[in-house]
């Protein structure tokens, strides 16, 4: 689709890859940091690691993180020129707010690339763990991109309507907040069914951390996958939908 | 010649505010429409109307005999090139990836994109980052984009705002160019002018309402001149002109809208209180005096 191709192409030399890359290795730098200055060891190893590292980031930055780059890659369009020239093109509605989910999307997961790769490169070198990372957190890693979908087109779709940086990230920076008391309280459907809840669960599967069972079963990561790719479905058509209904500018 | 665009009763309310006021806008097929109007006019918002990009509160737009809105906008788009207000573009890239943009998304291909490239002169600058661009290149880059899918239509709005003399003449030449290979242009500006010299067709747009459509022969024809009368008694003769509204006027006595027949009436008039005349004249008047005429009333 070409708008997705346009969009891929605005990411060039975008200042979206400096939260890319800057989240991700904060995050692992404060939970590598606290084990070795707290002096708790890794008992279990990457398990530990992993835990330290992911679930906090989970809990509250990773989708924060995703509202700022939603925030991000509509910036430039919000402007006079560009605005009127993104919906001036015989470009259907649908296919403008997929281009710019897409470019979240794609965002999303060299961010989580990056957290990964950071996971991996603190073990080794700050722990010095034996063998590779775990199998099944790689296929976390793939299950968290995914669950960042719904987040990406729910902030996307905001920073479209809103036409601001601050306040959609504002909104994400509240949902984070929400999806943290809800896993927090153990709301367990509803911190599933909601985006900014459902980040913090899959950063959770298999580490047993608040409501998780600790077991990577496939029927966990298939229904949160599932759920996730439903919901942005229904979240990119709303977002069209009234893309389509309003004025430009 | 058939018209490319029309509207009728075309109507935009903010608010409680009728911004544009049952526009009947007609646009002839390869012509150059110069859309005039002083600023806050509705000119911006009348040019968002015919892309759809605004949805009229009511009235209808045509394109092609086809009916405009947000069903068939993507279908008529595909043969409008447009630029509304600022001028586009991706400070963070070059102007060659800006033209990628566009060419990606209209499924262009290379020649059809430095074919437009060369049409704005900007073949020299392509290879530099946007945010670099003064507002003159900036506005070419626009230009460009709008031109690359060869449109049937283009739609620019105010794309001679910033440039210095030398570069409002290249955009006048620019769009005569593309008129010769059958485009038609409809552009906007708050200046006469700027679009005098290469508009066809003349739309003059007033508190959003069209003032005037026609050529610019028909708009000189449609003003009269003031009536000079020069006298030896200007104070008496203007008493004597009151009826007709006259003014002294730095020693001649002036009279507005004043047609050829009432203007015998004055002239037998005075020489029958034998007032001593030795001229009657009308005051030449520039196209921009009409021009600012028509909108002044407007804005009273
Ligand atoms: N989104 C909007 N909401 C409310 N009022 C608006 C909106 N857009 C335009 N207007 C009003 O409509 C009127 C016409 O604006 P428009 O931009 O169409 O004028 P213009 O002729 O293009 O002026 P200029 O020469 O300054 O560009 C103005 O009074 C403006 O304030
Ligand atoms: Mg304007």
């Amino acid at each position: 689709m070409g708008s997705v191709r346009a969009e891929l192409l605005k990411l060039k030399r975008s200042s979206s890859w400096a939260v890319v890359v800057a989240l991700p290795l904060a995050a692992v730098a404060s939970g590598a940091g606290n084990t070795v200055l707290a002096g708790e060891p890794l008992t279990d190893g990457w398990h530990t690691l992993w835990m330290r590292v992911v679930v906090v980031y989970g809990l509250f930055p990773l989708a924060t993180g995703v509202a700022v780059l939603g925030s991000l890659v509509w910036r430039a369009d919000h402007r006079g020129g560009n605005r009127n020239a993104l919906m001036g093109r015989p470009v259907s509605a649908l296919e403008a707010v997929v281009g710019k989910l897409a470019a979240v999307a794609v965002l999303a997961a060299a961010m989580q690339a990056v957290l990964t790769a950071g996971v991996v490169a603190a073990g080794k070198a700050v722990f010095g763990l034996p063998g590779p990372l775990p199998g099944q957190y790689l296929l976390i890693s793939v299950l968290i991109v995914v669950v960042c979908l719904p987040v990406a087109a729910l902030q996307s779709g905001l920073s479209m309507l809103m036409e601001s940086f601050a306040a959609p990230v504002a909104v994400g920076l509240a949902g984070s907040v929400g999806g943290l008391l809800l896993v927090l309280l153990r709301f367990d459907a509803v911190s599933l069914a909601v985006p900014y809840g459902l980040t913090a669960r899959a950063t959770q599967v298999g580490t047993g951390a608040f409501m998780d069972a600790g077991t990577v079963t496939v029927g966990t990561l298939a229904s949160m996958a599932v759920w996730a790719l439903v919901s942005t479905v229904l979240v990119t058509v709303a977002t069209a939908a009234l893309l389509d209904r309003r004025d430009a500018g | 010649m058939s018209a490319l665009i029309t509207t009728h009763g075309l109507t935009k309310r903010y608010g409680g505010r009728t911004v544009v006021d049952g526009l009947d806008l007609r646009v002839p097929e390869g012509c150059v429409y110069g859309f005039l109007g002083p600023n806050g006019a509705g000119k911006t918002t009348t040019m968002k109307m015919l892309l759809s990009l605004v949805r009229p509160t009511s009235g209808e737009v045509r394109i092609a005999g086809r009916r405009m809105d947000r069903s068939t906008r993507r279908g008529l788009l595909s043969e409008i090139g447009s630029l509304i207000e600022s001028p586009p573009g991706y400070g963070h890239l070059t102007g060659a990836e800006n033209m990628r943009l566009v060419q990606r998304l209209l499924r262009l291909d290379d020649g059809q994109v430095a074919r437009a490239v060369r049409t704005a002169r900007l073949q020299d600058h392509i290879d530099r980052p946007v945010r670099t661009y003064s507002l003159g290149m900036k506005q070419r880059l626009g230009i460009a984009m709008a031109l690359a899918g060869e449109p049937r239509l283009l739609v620019l709005d105010e794309p001679a705002n910033g440039l210095d003399p030398a570069g409002i003449d290249e955009m006048r030449r620019l769009i005569r160019r593309l008129t010769g290979d059958g485009t038609t242009v409809m552009v906007s500006s708050h200046l006469l002018d700027e679009v005098d010299r290469t508009a066809d067709v003349l739309g003059i747009l007033g508190g959003g309402r069209m003032l005037f459509q026609g050529t610019r022969e028909e708009l000189f024809a449609r003003s009269v001149p003031d009536v000079l009368v020069d006298t030896f008694e200007p104070e008496r003769a203007a008493a004597l002109a009151g009826a007709w509204g006259a003014v002294l006027d730095a020693g001649t006595v002036r009279v507005p809208g004043l047609g050829e027949r009432e203007t015998a009436r004055l002239v037998a008039r005075l020489v029958q209180e034998g007032v001593d005349l030795h001229g009657v004249r009308r005051e030449t008047r520039s196209l921009e005096d009409v021009f600012m005429d028509l909108t002044r009333e407007e804005a009273l």
